[in-house]
């Protein structure tokens, strides 16, 4: 497995293999963005993206029947989309609604189209849609008072059939220690909030909603008060059910958290620089699966 | 102050004054109403109406959506038609009338060219007469009382036209630039060119006529000159040319003296140049100069794209004035006013309070901003209705077109005249950046109503304001009056509490009080006093003392006036700043005092501390994982190097407390930290993480400040400073887009980050790791494998063969518990596929298949193993294969049917229908949809009958007791045990059964069908697994297994189908016809049809070479269509059709 070393002259905030997992991005408070080509254990350093004022938080890829394309945030209050085309990567759009630093930027499951999250410290997210004719919609929602510290999307419920009612929802986590869980509503063409999850003790760092409906839905969240819970929904309907990841308090704060793409297992990650990983037995309950350390 | 709204240019707020507006969308064109009130943008979605003199209200938004952009907009400038504005849209041009409402404002369209219309102008003299051009070479006039064709029509044949002018004075004469000439045109000479200047070196973008001078015209080029021609003397010589560095996008004459106004197509530093074409001494005689401009309108940081001049003038008693400004539009997204220095009016010879000759028609100072009354006004002949709502998307959004808060924020206005520092300064300047700057603070604060220009506002929130409990908030509403002349002194602004339960008497007028303290003292100052207010409502001690010295620092908060910043830095940081203030910040302010070294640097902190106080960007994740589709997972860290820093840092920051009171600030920082890190692990787990970014930030510099000496400090402090004061210029000339607090931290961090940078390069001689990005590969711990992917199979045989398959797969593999599964699997599809009269009867026995199935869906969920739920799903959902296999081996006997439907009985009645419903889609695929619409109705019919007899026995011998016969046809409600009996051997007569399998199974429509096969899940089930099926395509496609990704759609959508089928049938009555259903099926492929712009093959965009079937119309690549065809007959899409059967046909 490639090891990539040094790539950032500065601490290293993402990084995200693509869809097919052939190219690697990532993005550092060097204030740019890094573009690898991965083959195997070789990696190939393609292209260094600088545009960004401040440190990049997250990157985010695009699912490729769009095109090639990588959205990142910033500390400076913008999310630049970048698409690569014949070997060239051009900053194609910028989306700067926000006033305060945007923490973290993902694209909606592919069905719903080029649709962007994006979580910032001004307290607000907003979801931006770019059209095919180059014009994009933002909604801004207000979504925590002191700052939104992550966002992530549901799972597409459906197939592509556009005569069903697509459930569209996402979560967001705030520096109000609450994780909020907002739905589209289709009269208003606004997004409802839906739930709000209280259970974290501090800020919540990062939400990450699993990407498989299996049983039920899942959502993992991690907080700077060195706790993850676990919240599931059955049938996408009533109330959340709270699940602390494990009884005792993790050694340090919680940065990230990341589900693989069935839904299995859970990576999390935090100031210990120190990844565990974690899934869920037979009965329910989560046990460890696994440890890495640099 | 900007308390008017009425109907005369000079008590215009915005006259003479400098204004920055941000519109945001892509806006293209702009124009100008002839008296100045409003000015329109045209971009992609539509025109934007802007008030100058109510900058504040949100622009009137006509939506017209394109996916072209407006090449030209022009409002007539006659006083006949100030309603009208024409823009383009691609080859049309479209008029607009603004007195009418804006979802019918197109009044005409006018449509000849071929090709897009790069310039529209409206004829001087006649006001229902404009000339179009357009890149198919034509020059069309038009005549709008008749639009439906131009009256006179011209072309230049060779290039496209890119300009069209009207001459001032001579109505029948017109120009229009081809390429690199320009032609003048007389009406009434047809189309032979009146004459043809020739003499630029590239493309004439740009013609103006001169306004005085009958016969003279300039035009500029690509070339970068602007020639001026006299056509009645020369064709080949102009009268005067000047050269620039540039490329001309737009040139033109002043509308007052004798100047012109060049703009650059790109350099010339964004702006707008003047240049004077008064007659100099001693330069008769020279026809060709560099340009000299006499004055330029600097300050857009990307290229103008069009200027017009927004004028006023009064001729009265008093004497005449004449005035102008200059509106540009620029690549920025600014909207710009500039007024116009004195100098400029007397280097061209203009003397503004001059009598003019001819009489300037009078414009009516309206503004077309707000929407007119008359709601509906349905004069417009329908078709036009019609084409309108064809070609824009209105009706999408409702009212909220654009957010009034942010519409406001992009607002500037500046009230010294001088245009040098326009645009630089950053203080709050009026009202309505004061409610923005509020909005954006407070956002929890709703404004209901803002009226900036009334000063009127209306604000909701929630307060603590209750009497008896100080955590109960208070919805309160409260309506604020702002006088005109606020802020200055006498005038502040009244609230009024609306009247609320919850709100006692006492409260209210405790708070009244203390309102009128806080207005009265801002306004005395000049200060305003919104913000303190609104704090006071939110629950905060507000601290009149204070206010006076710090309110309107606090207001700034955007950018920091430059020159202000040594005030700033020396402000103490008072009670109600550290509130939000980390105690580092404290520290830092005292701190400051102590090193004369450190002040540039405190300074600069000082002024960023203001900035952070609400910045809650958290601390940055420096390690982390993140899963990758293909199941490996990626890892990154810090550095060990790092990892140390950082936690001195942080327990910089936890020994602050302690720091803060010693004189010697490093000494005893060393100290502390030192004594710390030598037992660090233990306190570790008790330090506090810092939590916010920006309290990383100082303890970063201050810890490189411990690392190096401060001599070197020193050095590197002053670097900073000017980097930082670099960049701060830079933020104040170009970035004034960025109206946010961002910008003031960009120094900041840009430091924060040289200085890392600086320290790296110290110590990372020693090479050390700073960074790490790992790929570790976990797939053990994921179930879903791609190697098996690839070898299970889930079609073309048997159901009990692929499960066999499977099996062998699995073990092949080493799975044990998997291998099993599909072994068992295998065995009871075997037993089910042999053709025994009895086995169904194990369907719900706890060994039987549906149980199985159950139990092992259940299992793989718990596992969660997608891989496993997807294709057991399949290959038990795959009745097609075995619809394949039993109509070629089984034939039917009516014994054998017999007995299954016997057996059918014994199915729990409940199952009965679903079990129905997932065989349906086979059916679906097999016929032409009219047939199941036949089941679903008679199906629905009997549903009483199945719950009626729900908790009957079947096994009790009353069942075959009594034996009535009831016809097919027949329906009545059965509700007793009797009719259940009819399970008589008789299969032609008999079909009541309780059940309503049985009815259906001897239907004549059923029996043309054949066989029905049964389903082995039932419909929750099938929901389930179409689901996991859906998932796992979505994984398969990433593994790049398109071909099983389609088979397997392929299954799912086939039970989609049903799933819609379902509903209906439930929602429609039992009767309804078989036209009903044909439309149902009419309109869903419609919408298929709007979908399938992607392959369904690859799922990725299809552009050309694609495969399209004539019959089901799904597309694909040609290439994957070539990939597709040579390995299956059906389409990909899983809609059943066969593509090449139909295309054999189709040839035939």
């Amino acid at each position: 497995m490639p090891t990539i070393a040094n790539a950032h002259n500065d601490l290293i905030h993402d990084a995200v293999l693509d869809y097919y997992g052939r190219r690697l991005a990532t993005c550092s408070s060097d204030k740019t963005i890094k573009i690898f080509e991965v083959e195997g254990e070789a990696h190939k350093l393609v292209e260094t993206l600088s545009g960004h004022e401040g440190p990049v938080w997250r990157i985010a890829w695009a699912h490729p029947k769009f095109g090639t394309i990588l959205a990142s945030c910033s500390y400076d209050g913008k999310v630049l989309i970048w698409k690569e085309e014949n070997g060239k990567w051009d900053q194609i759009a910028v989306h700067a609604v926000h006033s305060a630093s945007v923490n973290s930027v993902q694209w909606a499951p592919h069905e719903y189209g080029a649709l962007l999250l994006a979580a910032s410290s001004d307290g607000k997210v907003s979801v931006v849609e770019f059209k095919e004719n180059g014009t994009t919609s933002p909604i801004v929602i207000d979504a925590h008072a002191i700052g939104v510290n992550a966002a992530s999307w549901a799972p597409a419920t459906v197939q592509g059939d556009s005569n069903s009612q697509q459930l569209r929802r996402f979560v967001t986590g705030g520096a109000d220690n609450l994780v909020k869980v907002w739905k589209f509503n289709n009269d208003s063409q606004m997004y409802v909030l839906e739930n709000t999850l209280e259970g974290h003790s501090d800020w919540v760092r990062d939400v990450a909603w699993s990407p498989s409906i299996l049983l039920r839905s899942y959502i993992a969240t991690v907080s700077q008060d060195h706790t993850c819970i676990i919240w599931s929904q059955e049938n996408n309907e009533g109330s959340w059910k709270k699940t602390p990841l494990q009884a005792e308090r993790f050694p340090d704060v919680l940065w990230r958290a990341s589900w693989s793409l069935s839904g299995n297992i859970l990576a999390l990650s935090g100031g210990d620089n120190k990844v565990t990983l974690w899934k869920e037995d037979l009965e329910g309950k989560w046990e460890p699966a696994g440890e890495v350390q640099q | 102050m900007v308390g008017y709204v009425g109907g005369d240019p000079y008590q215009s707020p915005s006259f003479g004054k400098s204004l920055s507006l941000r519109v945001d969308g892509g806006v293209n064109a702009l124009s100008i109403n002839p008296s100045g009130r409003d000015v329109v943008l045209a971009s992609k979605q539509g025109l934007h109406i802007i008030d100058l003199d109510d900058p504040f209200s949100p622009p009137r938004w006509l939506r017209h959506v394109t996916p072209w952009q407006v090449a030209d907009v022009q409002w007539s400038p006659h006083p006949a038609k100030p309603y009208w504005v024409v823009s383009t849209s691609n080859q049309k041009a479209i008029i607009w009338n603004l007195a009418k409402a804006s979802s019918d404002a197109i009044e005409h369209v006018l449509h000849k060219h071929f090709r897009a219309i790069t310039d529209i102008n409206f004829s001087p003299q006649h006001p229902d007469i404009l000339a179009t051009c357009s890149i198919d070479t034509y020059v069309h006039a038009w005549d709008i009382r008749s639009p439906q064709r131009p009256f006179y029509t011209t072309s230049g044949w060779r290039s496209g036209a890119s300009q069209v002018k009207w001459s001032f004075n001579d109505q029948n004469v017109l120009a229009s630039a081809h390429g690199n000439d320009v032609c003048i045109w007389d009406l009434r000479k047809g189309s032979t060119p009146l004459g043809k200047l020739v003499g630029h070196g590239s493309s004439v973008n740009s013609v103006d006529f001169n306004r005085f001078k009958r016969t003279e015209l300039m035009t500029g080029s690509n070339d970068g000159s602007v020639k001026f021609w006299d056509y009645s003397k020369s064709c080949n010589e102009p009268i005067k040319t000047v050269r620039t560095d540039f490329p001309i996008w737009r040139g033109r004459y002043l509308p007052f003296g004798e100047g012109c106004c060049l703009m650059p197509s790109v350099g010339g530093y964004n702006s707008v140049y003047v240049a004077s074409l008064a007659k100099k001494e001693g330069t008769e005689g020279v026809n060709d100069s560099k340009l000299q401009p006499i004055y330029a309108f600097k300050g857009h940081n990307d290229r103008v794209t069009d200027f017009v001049w927004r004028s006023r003038n009064r001729c009265d008693s008093e004497g005449c004035d004449r005035e102008f400004q200059l509106v540009t539009w620029s690549k920025d997204c600014d909207l710009r006013l500039w007024p116009v220095p004195e100098a400029v009016y007397d280097r061209v010879n203009f003397n503004r309070h001059q009598e003019l000759g001819e009489s300037i028609p009078s414009y009516e100072y309206v503004t077309y901003n707000r929407e007119p009354d008359i709601a509906k006004h349905q004069t417009g002949s329908h078709s036009k209705r019609i084409r309108e709502n064809f070609v824009s998307t209105s009706g999408l959004k409702s009212k909220k077109d654009v957010n009034h808060i942010s519409w406001l924020s992009g607002v500037r206005m500046n009230y010294d005249s001088s245009p040098e520092n326009i645009f630089k300064e950053r203080t709050l300047q009026n009202l309505g950046e004061e409610v923005s700057s509020l909005g954006h603070k407070f956002p929890k604060v709703v404004f209901e109503k803002i009226s900036v220009s009334t000063g009127e506002l209306i604000i909701t929130l929630n307060g603590p304001c209750s009497q008896n409990d100080p955590d109960q908030y208070i919805f309160l509403r409260i309506d604020v009056k702002v006088p005109p002349e606020y802020p200055s002194k006498g005038y502040p602004p009244v609230f009024s509490i609306e009247d609320n339960g919850n709100l006692s008497n006492n409260r209210r007028e405790s708070l009244n009080q203390q309102l009128r303290e806080i207005c009265t003292k801002c306004t005395d100052l000049g200060l305003y006093c919104l913000e303190p207010c609104l704090r006071l409502f939110l629950g905060e001690k507000v601290n009149l003392e204070e206010l006076g010295q710090n309110d309107e620092p606090l207001l700034n908060f955007e950018i920091a006036n430059q020159l202000a910043m040594e005030d700033l830095s020396s402000l103490p940081s008072s009670e109600d700043h550290t509130e939000y203030l980390s105690d580092s910040s404290t520290s830092e302010s005292e701190e400051k005092g102590n090193s004369s070294v450190l002040n540039l640097g405190v300074n600069l902190d000082g002024q960023i501390n203001r900035d952070l106080t609400f910045d809650s960007t958290p601390v940055p994740t420096e390690c982390g994982a993140i899963w990758s589709p293909n199941g490996t997972l990626l890892c990154f860290f810090a550095s060990e190097g790092k990892q140390d820093r950082k936690q001195q840092a942080m327990l910089r920051l936890a020994s602050r407390d302690t720091i803060k009171h010693q004189n010697g600030y490093y000494k005893g920082g060393i100290h502390k930290s030192k004594m710390l890190t030598d037992n660090t692990t233990p306190d570790l787990t008790k330090v506090q993480r810092p939590k916010r970014y920006v309290e990383t930030i100082p303890s970063a510099t201050n810890s490189l400040g411990k690392s190096t000496h401060l001599t070197s400090e020193e050095e590197s402090e002053s670097e900073y400073s000017d980097s930082f004061e670099d960049d701060w210029s830079d933020i104040l000339v170009n970035d004034i887009g960025v109206r946010t607090k961002l910008p003031a931290l960009r120094g900041r961090v840009s430091k924060t980050f040289e200085s890392v940078n600086s320290e790296s390069g110290k110590t990372t001689e020693s090479k050390k790791v700073k960074n790490m990005v790992i790929t570790k590969d976990f797939s053990h711990l994921i179930p879903d494998r791609k190697d098996l992917a690839l070898e299970f199979r889930f079609t073309d045989a048997p159901q009990g063969e692929l499960a066999r398959h499977n099996a062998l797969v699995a073990e092949k593999y080493g799975l044990e518990e998997k291998s099993h599964c599909w072994q068992i699997f295998s065995d009871l599809l075997m037993t089910n596929e042999e053709i025994d009269p009895y086995n169904l009867i194990w369907d719900n026995h706890p060994m039987g298949i549906k149980w199985f199935i159950k139990e092992v869906l259940s299992y793989f969920e718990r596992k969660n193993d997608l891989q496993m739920l997807a294709m057991l799903g399949a290959v038990a959902a795959n009745t097609a294969a075995s619809v394949l296999a039993t109509t070629n081996t089984v034939k039917l006997d009516p014994n054998q049917d017999n007995k299954k439907m016997k057996s059918t009985i014994n199915f729990n009645p409940n199952e009965n229908p679903n079990s129905w419903r997932t065989d349906l889609p086979s059916y679906l695929s097999l016929n032409n949809g009219v047939a199941p619409s036949f089941f679903e109705s008679s199906k629905y019919r009997y549903s009483p009958d199945e719950i009626s007899i729900k908790s009957e026995d079947y096994f009790s011998p009353k069942h075959y007791n009594n034996t009535s016969t009831i016809a097919p046809t027949v329906s009545p409600p059965i509700s007793n045990t009797a009719v259940s009996a009819t399970i008589a051997h008789n299969q032609h007569t008999v079909s009541r059964i309780p059940n309503v399998t049985i009815e259906l199974v001897d239907d004549d429509v059923l029996s043309a069908i054949r066989q029905p096969v049964r389903s082995l899940l039932d419909q929750n089930d099938a929901a389930k697994f179409r689901f996991y099926s859906y998932q796992y395509a979505k994984l398969l496609y990433t593994w790049g297994l398109p071909m099983q990704r389609a088979e397997l759609l392929k299954i799912s959508f086939e039970s989609t189908h049903k799933g819609t089928l379902d509903t209906d049938s439930r929602i429609s009555s039992d009767n309804r016809d078989i036209f009903g259903e044909m439309e149902t099926n009419w309109e869903e492929n419609r919408q298929r049809e709007a979908n399938f712009h992607s392959c369904n093959y690859c799922g990725l965009k299809v552009t050309r070479n694609i495969f399209l079937c004539q019959g089901c119309e799904h597309v694909m690549h040609a290439s994957c269509a070539r990939d597709w065809w040579a390995q299956s007959e059906q389409c990909a899409s899983g809609c059943g059709c066969l593509c090449p059967e139909v295309l054999r046909t189709l040839q035939v």
